[in-house]
């Protein structure tokens, strides 16, 4: 086994033993990316240099020391080139680390390299990037999800350590899912949004993409945290992850019918109904849930709330501070402006952007009637296994179609991960979702643990 | 609710959007459209008694002490901005002479 297939675990353990050094480690990563890069473009940006030289003065007291981490590249990171995949900020060089990468810097965790995305964060492929599509390491004429894909595709492929990403709607835990990696998407306000280049403020939402749950349980203990410079971060310091595991026997897990529509993959349907007898063999209480909202309603909330937002936060970028004028703008970013702006308007302020707020209260209501049956809900993640490239030409709603599953759970803030649960007849990875209510982290972790510890689907790699 | 977006509405649109659009964007029109008429099946729920959800962890009149805290220095503020003069950004004039 090469020094960057090892989990965040594995490598901690290897650099504290002095079975290898932080250079070795970061040099393995590099290696990994020279080789795949041409094919996979994961990475709009690899610090080589920077890199190299942080796993010299490694710190291995620290939680992360000598760790090479991939970063999403709408995480300012300081004199690291930061574009968020996008042409308007072809030049930008940060002043500052948002609050995440200081964390991670703090921690001892070298950046290896900023991650491809959908530009602005706007999709769920990789393929409006600015920099083109990332392709999934399981198979390169497919896609790798988004907006994170880069960030899921260089962990799939061994190309960092641990890596974060950012979720609006779907962005971590879709291409989690699509790369057969676990993505954890923390309650709104859990991980600070200082620094992360705004999309749709009210629910972006910063989490770890890893190898496996209890590293991306250990990289939330660093990133999460109230934060100052983010008024609306949760008022609770860190979050710890527990340490023990509940018996099953204690848990009542829902299974949304609506969830199950009959455009899904019938191979996902199948994973995650074999998912539902893994816990239920293991003691679980199954409890259908009939009565959830059906998630054609989260469609057109997020759709008319992501392009509101995303028309106001996009205003800044007029190239007078920093970055290109916004001639810069690639169609999506103008589409979803326009459309932002339009429902924004006078005349139609109420008829969209009231109204999709409305809708809103009444999916988070929904979500507490089901919590209140429940303990957690068993779901898809994705509708398919990963698309081919090109699947998004001509799909406006490409996005929030793959996104539909998650999207609901995404609008109220809640807390949820997407892990490896099997693979389509094209092994292609399948993502089980758990998705628990706000500040559940502890459960949906120890969920999740307890599932992966049952089955090796996290075990799997792409033939590279 | 016209989900039809005329062409003079779309140049406003652009307009207020600070967008400068070229030919190619034009297939932008009917997929706005596209959008709003999917939005229409939120008027199946009824929300006349329903409060509107702007946040979901319902923090307000979130405050700080009104001290000065350290910030960039000058040069280091100026240093991504195209166009600087005097220590200032350099914009286009709001006010005609």
């Amino acid at each position: 086994m090469n020094l960057n297939q090892l989990n965040l675990v594995e490598a901690r353990q290897g650099l504290i033993s002095k079975q290898f050094s932080s250079k070795e480690l970061v040099q393995s990563c590099l290696d990994q990316i020279k080789k795949n890069e041409a094919s996979l473009n994961s990475f709009v940006t690899v610090s080589e240099k920077e890199a190299l030289s942080q796993a010299e003065k490694a710190d291995l007291s620290k939680p992360l020391g000598g760790i090479p981490i991939a970063v999403k590249d709408n995480f300012l990171t300081q004199n690291i080139k930061t574009t968020a995949s996008a042409k308007v900020l072809d030049n930008y060089l940060p002043q500052y680390n948002s609050t995440v990468v200081q964390k991670l810097v703090d921690a001892g965790a070298i950046i290896i390299g900023k991650t491809n995305m959908d530009a602005w964060a706007h999709g769920s492929s990789t393929e409006t990037s600015d920099y083109g599509s990332t392709k999934n390491p399981w198979n390169i004429n497919h896609l790798p999800g988004g907006s994170s894909g880069g960030s899921a595709a260089a962990i799939s492929a061994d190309e960092a350590i641990v890596s974060v990403g950012s979720e609006t709607a779907g962005s971590i835990r879709q291409p989690a899912s699509w790369c057969g990696v676990v993505g954890l998407k923390p309650t709104y306000g859990r991980v600070s949004r200082y620094g992360v280049i705004a999309m749709k403020s009210s629910t972006d939402s910063p989490g770890p993409i890893t190898k496996n749950v209890e590293d991306a349980a250990t990289l939330l203990e660093i990133i999460s945290g109230s934060d100052p410079h983010d008024a609306t971060s949760m008022d609770e310091s860190s979050w710890k992850k527990p340490s023990t595991l509940p018996n099953l026997k204690n848990i009542k897990l829902g299974l949304p019918l609506s969830y199950f529509p009959k455009e899904i993959q019938p191979e996902v349907k199948a994973a995650i109904l074999g998912a539902v007898e893994v816990f239920k063999k293991l003691g679980a209480e199954i409890i259908e849930l009939p009565d959830i909202l059906d998630p054609k309603y989260s469609i057109a909330v997020y759709t008319i709330l992501q392009r509101s937002e995303v028309s106001s936060n996009l205003a800044r970028f007029d190239g007078v501070r920093y970055g290109h004028d916004r001639t810069f703008f690639g169609q999506e970013a103008k589409r979803r402006i326009m459309l932002g702006t339009y429902s924004l308007s006078s005349g139609y302020y109420d008829a969209y952007y009231t109204k999709a707020q409305k809708v809103r209260t009444l999916i988070c209501q929904d979500f507490d009637r089901q919590f209140q049956k429940v303990d957690a809900i068993i779901q898809p993640v994705s509708p398919t296994t990963a698309l081919k490239i090109g699947a998004t030409v001509g799909q406006s709603m490409f996005g929030e179609l793959q996104d539909m599953f998650v999207e609901p759970s995404s609008i109220a803030g809640l807390s949820g991960i997407s892990l490896p649960c099997g693979f389509d007849n094209n092994n292609l990875p399948i993502g089980l979702g758990i998705t628990c209510a706000q500040k559940r982290e502890d459960l949906v972790y120890q969920l999740a643990k307890i599932f992966e510890d049952n089955t090796d689907y996290h075990t799997k790699k792409p033939q590279l | 609710m016209s989900t039809i977006i005329t062409d003079d509405e779309f140049k406003h649109i652009a307009h207020l959007s600070r967008l400068t659009l070229l030919p190619e964007d034009g297939f932008i029109i009917d997929q706005l459209s596209q959008a709003a008429e999917y939005s229409s099946v939120l008027n199946e729920l009824d929300t006349a008694n329903v409060s509107p959800t702007f946040q979901v962890n319902h923090k307000q009149n979130v405050l700080r002490e009104d001290v000065i805290l350290p910030s960039l220095p000058q040069s280091v503020a100026l240093s991504q901005a195209a166009k600087t003069s005097n220590g200032y950004f350099v914009t286009k004039a709001t006010i005609k002479k």
